[in-house]
């Protein structure tokens, strides 16, 4: 496959996660903090910066939901906004149209649309949940072609390992905005009983509440949802997950070249195995710090990839 | 509006009586081959219709067949190509003898190019002036001498064919460079398949499907020598050029890369695309990039679309284009009017199709007489495609008759003239009446050629004017089109 069209494919699969993580931290914090049992810390604001954190929009100097809304959801002129994830994600699938099924096409394409064509005032006013929803909605129409009607061979794995790298960095991303907003209720006096409110909703923001609940039998705390989140191989959103879809479809595009000689390889398998055989008490003190550790080697590996096959 | 009687949507149609009806005789009455189909739009309400032609307008939306219509300010306003649901039918032995006259005609275009870039028996004759030739700007140097691949010029070729008011078929020009359509031909045919389904019970049509295959095995004939199996690309001027949705729909179907010039590069005379692995040499290139675009070194040098190298790769045989270089000569305006002798001269056969009578303005004699009646003809520049700088006479002021004179004194060899056809009329849905209207149609068939073989798409893509009156099909200008029948 031409290098060109790869580089197409897998930052598809990166923008089409990307809007999903968006929209679900989006959702899930708008709507929870509405009935939130810490009112007084808790109120609109709070929640709204939250947001605003999480998609990266720092130049805000009056905060009112209107303009929030607009700016994560359907600005634009933000290229942040899961409009222009959106619509990378679909020029990205243009650009590669010959290489993908038909279905997975108009499915992108019919994303667009839709998203493109959404009342902005509905948005504003009534439509947020409905939006947000919708997004998540064909999200799962997308990763349900592009598993089902693709042949599973290095062009599939390219956008699959997309999806993964920027599924990490999301997690990574989310874990860090919640535990900030966790550090600022702390601050601001709350006793530790009441932040299980917090830990459900750093689970929701990664679906991953149900998950959890079903693992734990617990109500959620920081360990157990960290330990989840971070660490759970078999959680199909928490890191140690992605690193292992990550190693799994490199393993595709390389094809198997031996490791040795192929720096990504090994570094792909380095990082996915310490998440394999970590601890919570060996990181408990220094949450941030592996966080950022990660993501910068995450990072480093994407650049690489783009480096050897994306950019003939 | 005009009342719906009995609520039958077609009650209403106004026979258009000024033109040749496809559909309807003057009794109002549809012609034998429409009357099952009539029959069963006559069945449908006006809003299951209108249901119906939404659905299919939101279906070609979310499958992209769609082109971008760019704003300084804003995001480019995505609009689809209009689609009439009325399908245009031809009956099998009218038919018939469309293909056998398209098919004689590119066969002798061919051979003509040949000749003139080899031997130029036909230009020493006198039968076509040699000037009329060397200074065409598509005559290309770097052609003269060089036999492609099989001896093919024009592997794809598009003829567009008009019905006169006599009921007879009339070329109307040659497309021999890049011709686009045909990926709405394929699209029309699934997109009426999927909305009025029942309509293919009543009528046998022959399929449209295999084209894509066609084009590939054609492609392969041409393969240059020593390639055992050989790699196939589209090559695209890249996503924001008009016909890209063509271009990936054609390379999909195919099952071959989709490539830009930026792709492609040129080492020791033989072409290399930059894939995941490195480079992949490749052999055949359907080329959708127009020849002053393909090569910087040896046309235009500002070329952001071309290969480098790539002219010399071609020379060298190690590589084939399809269509090969140097082919607009041969569809130039001016030539048109060449080709009933030019099929005589190579084939000694009389035409089948019929040419519009052509008057050439750098012929003196000739320039006189449109000069005189500006009014009654149709003045093209020989050079433009899209229907840019047409005039029909009858729609001008004598301020603007004055103007277009000018226009010609000023440049006789750039303009022709032909009387004003009578494009014939088929039923048409228009949005805006919410009612059948007689609108000009044309249609555009699809000729393949490859080494010994040939192949013609049964129908083409019928281009419908949804401006009343408007006799100017193409899409640039407010075209639509309809899915073409040809009855088995």
């Amino acid at each position: 496959m031409l290098s060109r069209v790869a580089n197409n494919l897998y930052w598809m699969g990166r923008y089409i996660e990307r809007a999903d993580h968006l929209a679900r931290y989006s959702k899930a914090n708008y709507f929870s903090s509405l009935d939130a049992p810490i009112v007084k810390t808790y109120d609109r604001s709070f929640v709204l910066e939250s947001m605003l954190y999480m998609a990266g929009i720092f130049d805000m100097e009056e905060i009112n939901e209107r303009d929030v809304l607009f700016r994560i959801g359907t600005d634009t002129q933000n290229s942040n906004s899961i409009i222009s994830n959106i619509t990378f994600a679909r020029e990205n699938a243009r650009g590669a149209r010959n290489a993908i099924s038909t279905d997975l096409w108009e499915a992108i394409n019919t994303y667009y649309h839709l998203v493109n064509n959404y009342p902005q005032e509905t948005y504003l006013t009534t439509g947020l949940y409905d939006f947000n929803q919708m997004i998540l909605d064909q999200t799962s129409i997308v990763s349900g072609k592009i598993y089902g009607t693709l042949l599973h061979d290095e062009e599939w794995a390219i956008i699959l390992i997309g999806m993964h790298i920027e599924r990490a960095i999301q997690i990574i991303r989310i874990i860090n905005s919640k535990l900030h907003d966790i550090y600022k209720i702390e601050q601001a006096g709350h006793p530790i009983a009441e932040m299980s409110f917090e830990w459900s909703n750093l689970l929701r923001c990664v679906e991953s509440f149900d998950t959890h609940r079903k693992f734990y039998h617990n109500i959620p705390n920081r360990e157990e949802v960290l330990e989840f989140l971070m660490l759970n191989q078999n959680c199909p959103r928490s890191i140690s997950y992605s690193l292992k879809g990550i190693r799994r479809y490199e393993e595709k595009i390389s094809q198997n070249e031996n490791s040795n000689s192929n720096a990504i390889s090994f570094k792909i398998r380095k990082l996915s195995e310490q998440y394999k055989y970590l601890s919570f008490d060996e990181f408990k003190d220094d949450i941030y710090g592996l966080l950022n550790n990660t993501q910068a080697k995450i990072i480093e590996i994407a650049d690489e990839l783009e480096k050897k096959y994306l950019s003939f | 509006m005009k009342q719906q009687t009995n609520g039958r949507i077609l009650d209403s149609y106004a026979y258009g009586n000024t033109h040749y009806d496809e559909v309807f005789k003057e009794t109002k009455e549809p012609k034998e081959h429409y009357q099952s189909i009539v029959e069963r739009f006559n069945q449908l309400s006006l809003s299951d219709f209108e249901r119906i032609n939404n659905e299919v307008k939101t279906a070609f939306f979310n499958q992209g067949i769609t082109f971008a219509v760019y704003s300084d300010d804003k995001k480019p306003d995505e609009r689809i190509f209009p689609f009439d649901l009325f399908p245009r039918i031809i009956p099998n032995d009218e038919w018939m003898k469309l293909e056998t006259g398209v098919i004689q005609r590119n066969k002798a275009i061919n051979l003509f190019l040949d000749d003139i870039y080899h031997k130029k028996l036909i230009l020493k004759d006198k039968v076509v002036p040699a000037d009329l030739i060397f200074s065409s700007k598509n005559y290309l140097k770097e052609m003269v001498d060089f036999t492609p691949q099989g001896g093919i010029y024009t592997h794809v070729s598009g003829t567009d064919l008009i019905k006169h008011i006599d009921g007879e078929y009339y070329i109307l020009e040659d497309n021999l460079r890049c011709p686009s359509g045909v990926s709405y031909v394929l699209s029309n045919r699934m997109a009426l398949k999927k909305s009025l389904f029942e309509l293919f019970d009543k009528l046998k049509t022959k399929t449209v499907y295999q084209y894509p295959e066609q084009l590939l095995e054609i492609l392969k004939t041409v393969k240059p020598k020593n390639v055992d199996i050989p790699t196939v690309v589209v090559v695209t001027p890249g996503m924001y050029n008009s016909a890209y949705f063509e271009h990936s729909f054609l390379a999909q179907k195919m099952g071959v890369p989709l490539v830009e010039g930026r792709d492609l590069f040129v080492e020791k005379d033989f072409v290399y695309m930059k894939t995941m692995y490195g480079p992949k040499k490749v052999d055949v290139i359907y080329r959708r990039v127009d020849d002053e675009f393909i090569d910087p070194l040896v046309f235009r040098k500002d070329s952001m679309l071309g290969v480098p190298g790539l002219m010399n790769a071609y020379r060298a045989g190690n590589v084939t284009l399809a269509n090969a270089p140097g082919t607009g000569v041969a569809d130039d305006k001016a030539v048109y009017h060449y080709v009933p002798d030019i099929i005589k001269y190579y084939l000694n056969e009389e035409p089948i199709l019929n040419n519009v009578k052509t008057y050439h303005c750098e012929k003196e004699s000739e320039m006189k007489y449109v000069l005189e009646n500006i009014a009654n003809l149709v003045v093209k520049p020989v050079d433009e495609s899209g229907g840019y700088g047409i005039t029909i006479g009858t729609t001008l002021t004598n301020d603007q008759i004055e103007e277009v004179k000018i226009r010609i004194k000023s440049n006789p060899r750039k303009y022709i003239a032909q009387p004003i056809m009578s494009l014939s009329v088929h039923a048409t849905f228009i949005e805006e009446t919410k009612e059948f209207e007689p609108r000009h149609i044309d249609l555009r068939t699809f000729c393949l050629m490859g080494k010994n073989t040939e192949y013609i798409l049964k129908g083409g893509l019928t281009r419908v004017a949804l401006k009343r009156g408007n006799l100017i099909v193409n899409s640039s200008q407010g075209g639509g089109s309809k899915d073409t029948w040809v009855l088995d």
